[in-house]
């Protein structure tokens, strides 16, 4: 049985503790998502390279950020533009130009939320925590569900 | 610096990176400019973005908030951006620097996997009504849908700004006078190696039912306007669920990595993330979150929190200003 004391405190009759180990599936979730973060990043740099490099953008840069700038609304950003507003994950159509290739890497950031809760939920279901193996499965569902709705 | 860049190689190579990229754009630009921005004005708008975002990252973390409460008030009480590409571009700024320090935080067992997981289901499905609120108001509503927005927004700052002011009710280790049932049945408790002691803290979370409830309101805010949440993750962990303060600063940025990721999708399929734009802020906040995490130690929180509150407070008094503007078609002289 374990004894809870609350705040601070030294274990009884050891002067040097031994730190307390950390949950495998918290290492797990964190490292997916740290090193997913970091690889979506050198992605966006290239595609921010392209962007002002390659002689045939997608769409110009200095058009998007004077449309910003100016205060445009998103739809008609789009149709000046291409002459439609996307739906759907339109940049993975888009991925050999600067422009799908910079939205592409923040997504991926942003997508390996998803393997890095599944990774911790499997985790924890290994280490019998069957009741918070299950939140990190739903919370990974309805992240998926965000994702593809 | 020097010590930081050896040991951490991951983010010496995205500081060169990034410098080198920068410079490739200036050197070997082929844009051509619109009447408003020239090639040259284009190029230092993204670098000043990165500038500006980095700084934003540092001082997010130092100051235990998401950088989308700093970002998404000044863009909209200060530029004519639209709205839907401001806080599209806010969520960016307020989920990168969380999720890129979920691995260190997770690494030395200060951000509590259980508990995140916990919080983690209220939070994303408020965000992602929040952010389809968001959109469908801009489609039916328009102009005063803006106006709405700027104007809500600052009054959700002041009341921010107050909450600043009052945390220094904050306790390092809150120790709960009950633990409710539902806590109690989840066991959720856990222990951490509190370095500045050099001993183990437990810690037994209370008031879990109220804690949901609170982290879905959050949720909802953070994805409506664009602002994360960091600002009311850590007094709801800390305040209402009695938990030590350094687990609730580092649970808070893993929390709101995971709620932003499922509120920012709605815009990224309507076109409201643009690339270019949103790109500088994302680097800013990759290598400010990083560098910020370890230069946490040394800095006084208090100096930036401080800072924190002037610049809410200002920035809601003209977020107020220009809402009420719009909506009544009156014209009040503000810088």
């Amino acid at each position: 049985m374990t004894h809870m004391i609350h705040g601070p405190h030294e274990n009884q009759g050891e002067s040097f503790e031994d730190k307390p180990e950390v949950p495998l599936s918290g290492i797990i979730y964190g490292d997916i998502i740290y090193w997913g973060t970091i690889i979506a990043t050198l992605v966006v740099i290239a595609g921010s390279i392209m962007s002002f490099v390659s002689r045939r953008s997608y769409i110009d840069p200095v058009y998007l950020l004077t449309s910003v700038w100016q205060g445009k609304t998103v739809e008609d950003i789009w149709k000046d533009a291409v002459g439609d507003q996307p739906d759907g994950h339109w940049y993975l159509w888009q991925l050999s130009n600067d422009t799908g290739l910079t939205v592409a890497g923040i997504a991926l950031g942003i997508f390996s939320v998803i393997p890095g809760i599944i990774g911790a939920a499997v985790y924890m279901f290994k280490e019998k925590q069957i009741l918070f193996g299950g939140l990190a499965a739903i919370a990974a569902l309805i992240t998926i569900y965000a994702t593809i709705a | 610096m020097p010590e930081l860049l050896k040991r951490v190689p991951e983010l010496t190579v995205l500081i060169v990176l990034t410098i080198a990229a920068y410079a490739i754009m200036g050197l070997f630009s082929e844009v051509s400019g619109t009447e408003v921005i020239t090639p040259f004005a284009a190029w230092a708008i993204i670098v000043g973005s990165f500038v500006i975002s980095l700084l934003i990252a540092i001082i997010s973390v130092l100051g235990g908030v998401g950088g989308g409460v700093i970002f998404t008030p000044i863009m909209l009480g200060f530029t004519s951006a639209d709205t839907l590409i401001v806080r599209s571009t806010g969520l960016v700024v307020a989920m990168f620097s969380g999720l890129v320090s979920s691995g260190p935080f997770m690494r030395n067992g200060l951000a509590d996997i259980r508990l995140v997981f916990f919080c983690a289901i209220p939070i994303i499905v408020g965000a992602m009504a929040g952010s389809q609120f968001a959109i469908s108001m801009a489609e039916n509503m328009g102009e005063t849908g803006d106006a709405i927005v700027r104007l809500t927004l600052g009054i959700v700052l002041v009341f921010i700004a107050v909450m600043f002011i009052m945390g220094g009710s904050k306790t390092e280790y809150p120790t709960p006078k009950r633990i409710d049932i539902i806590s109690r049945k989840m066991n959720l408790k856990s222990r951490y190696w509190e370095e500045s002691l050099n001993k183990t803290v437990e810690y037994h979370t209370t008031r879990a039912l109220l804690g949901g409830a609170l982290f879905f309101v959050v949720g909802f805010t953070g994805g409506f306007f664009g602002l994360g949440g960091g600002w009311a993750v850590v007094p709801v962990l800390n305040l209402v669920m009695a938990v030590p303060l350094k687990v609730s600063a580092a649970s808070s940025g893993v929390l709101l990595a995971i709620g932003n990721a499922a509120a920012i999708w709605p815009y990224i399929v309507k076109g409201a993330l643009i690339g270019v734009f949103a790109a500088p802020w994302m680097i800013g906040q990759v290598i400010g979150g990083i560098l910020g995490a370890h230069i946490l130690a040394k800095i006084k929180a208090a100096f930036v929190r401080n800072i924190l509150i002037v610049l809410l407070f200002l920035t809601s008094i003209k977020l107020i200003a220009r809402g009420v503007e719009s909506l009544f078609g009156i014209d009040i002289p503000l810088v």
